[in-house]
């Protein structure tokens, strides 16, 4: 298959503080790759980088073959093929469930509003939500919340979709309909997914690719179930002590 | 103590007048107030994350020349008190542009300075109010909004505006009150509103309690009806 996403010697700086170190990365058409890593090892600010909510500082990036930063003015054109999900959803407050689902393909494919609506409705349907479209999102619990926003990123029919700790800020029992829903556009649509996530489960049993970031850096990948059995870095020996516990 | 209601009933007709002029001077002033307001407010905050991604090349000195002058705009008035910006537009004004110019007659109108000085003051306190609004707006929603490839005009018409339009209205509902007693300020360059009509009167008879008793209830009339209008725009907004 052939790669979607490239990183290319990437750096990212904030300021003076360099939090991406020439990272070199690709996900293949139909990968689901899982990310994990301590807090502020950097691996938030890589899938952001994906669809240039930051814009790498050196380096290169090239999503469906649109090259940044030469192709700067097509920003707009990646971001329709690369959707993303939030750790906090981030669904608009003033709309219902529906029209949170309707708004991307409506204002970025520019439907009219039946046809964004027919979308919205088998989507939400899909995501098990059918009977919640009029709700508006602060009537929905956080799991329920992030099943819209999850729906709403597959909405503009995107062919990559980034994870951003989709499940941290969820109590435990709505863990579960979260990630049922990530399984199953993994396994049924066969969607390239790049998923930052603590949930070990999820990448022994979904992921393709398992990549352990630490300090800006790209330390270990594999197999998820090699990663996991045969950690190579005490880093990542550490790191795993600590999740495997909860 | 006598209080005499016919003193009350014989002044309702000129203190009515007032009060229309009050309200004319309040309600263009407070539209033009709002354009104002809205112009700078977004002006402080343009090329800024607030309203989306920053902007390239030359647009990033266009974005700090905008942002210097509203924010310039803003400073100047809120910081004079506004009494003195009125009596700067009558008297000053005209004789700065004597000096500078040929004109030999110019003048502005009482009612003209009193409505642009409403528009310019309230339009600064305004600005403060809409900056306020659109920068509480939760940036991950922007970034929603970006990862769907939606443009940000769309986002910025669909999304950050109405939340913002939403969380301005009380802090607006407080400035039109103000901006309508401010009006009561123009006595000092002769608006015939309705504090001048209740001075005349009382100048007049002496009647200073039954006077500025009813001058007091008319403002409140006037104000409960402002605050009523906004109250009514808050509930219609559907609440989240």
């Amino acid at each position: 298959m052939p790669n979607i996403i490239e990183l290319k010697n990437v750096c990212k700086s904030f300021g003076n503080t360099e939090v991406l170190h020439n990272i070199n990365f690709a996900v293949e058409e139909g990968e689901v790759v899982v990310v994990i890593g301590p807090s502020g090892s950097g691996k938030s600010t890589l899938i952001r980088c994906i669809n240039c909510l930051e814009m790498i500082t050196t380096g290169e990036l090239i999503v469906d073959s649109i090259r940044i930063p030469d192709e700067q003015g097509r920003i707009r054109q990646i971001r329709l093929e690369v959707g993303m999900v939030f750790q906090q959803f981030n669904l608009f407050p003033h709309m219902t469930a529906l029209e949170n689902v309707a708004f991307g393909p409506r204002k970025a494919r520019k439907m009219n509003k039946s046809k964004a609506t027919d979308i919205a409705r088998s989507l939400l349907d899909k995501v098990g939500l059918a009977e919640f479209e009029n709700k508006l999102p602060g009537q929905l619990s956080g799991g329920q919340q992030q099943r819209v926003a999850i729906a709403r990123a597959l909405a503009v029919n995107p062919k990559v979709l980034l994870f951003d700790e989709p499940t941290s800020a969820l109590d435990p029992e709505m863990i579960g309909e979260v990630l049922d829903v990530m399984k199953n556009i993994a396994k049924d649509s066969g969607m390239t997914m790049v998923v930052v996530t603590h949930e070990m489960g999820f990448a022994a049993q979904v992921g393709n690719r398992l990549i352990f970031m630490d300090d800006g850096r790209i330390v270990e990948e594999g197999k998820p179930s090699d990663v996991m059995k045969n950690p190579q870095s005490e880093r990542l020996k550490d790191f795993l002590g600590h999740v495997k516990h909860h | 103590m006598d209080f005499e209601f016919s003193v009350v009933i014989d002044s309702l007709p000129a203190l009515f007048e007032g009060a229309k002029l009050t309200w004319y001077i309040t309600i263009l002033g407070i539209i033009g107030g709002m354009i104002f307001g809205i112009l700078a407010g977004l002006g402080r905050i343009a090329g800024t994350a607030a309203l989306g991604e920053k902007p390239h090349g030359i647009f990033i000195w266009v974005s700090v020349l905008i942002r210097y002058i509203s924010g310039a705009y803003v400073e100047l008035i809120r910081g004079t008190p506004i009494i003195v910006q009125a009596m700067f537009l009558y008297f000053a004004f005209p004789m700065l542009v004597k000096a500078v110019t040929d004109i030999e007659r110019f003048r502005i109108e009482a009612l003209t300075a009193a409505i642009i000085t409403i528009i310019v003051n309230a339009g600064a306190y305004i600005a403060e109010i809409v900056r306020g609004s659109v920068i509480s707006v939760n940036k991950g929603l922007l970034e929603a909004g970006m990862s769907l490839g939606i443009s940000r005009f769309q986002l910025i018409v669909h999304v950050i505006g109405p939340i913002a339009i939403r969380r301005m209205i009380p802090p607006l509902g407080n400035q039109f009150i103000i901006s309508l007693k401010d009006t009561s300020l123009f006595i000092v360059i002769g608006v015939g509103e309705l504090t001048r009509q209740g001075q005349e009167i009382m100048a007049s008879n002496f009647r200073a309690l039954e006077i500025w008793l009813t001058v007091a209830i008319m403002y409140l009339i006037m104000t409960t009806a402002l605050a009523m209008t906004l109250r009514h725009f808050e509930k219609k907004m559907k609440m989240f």
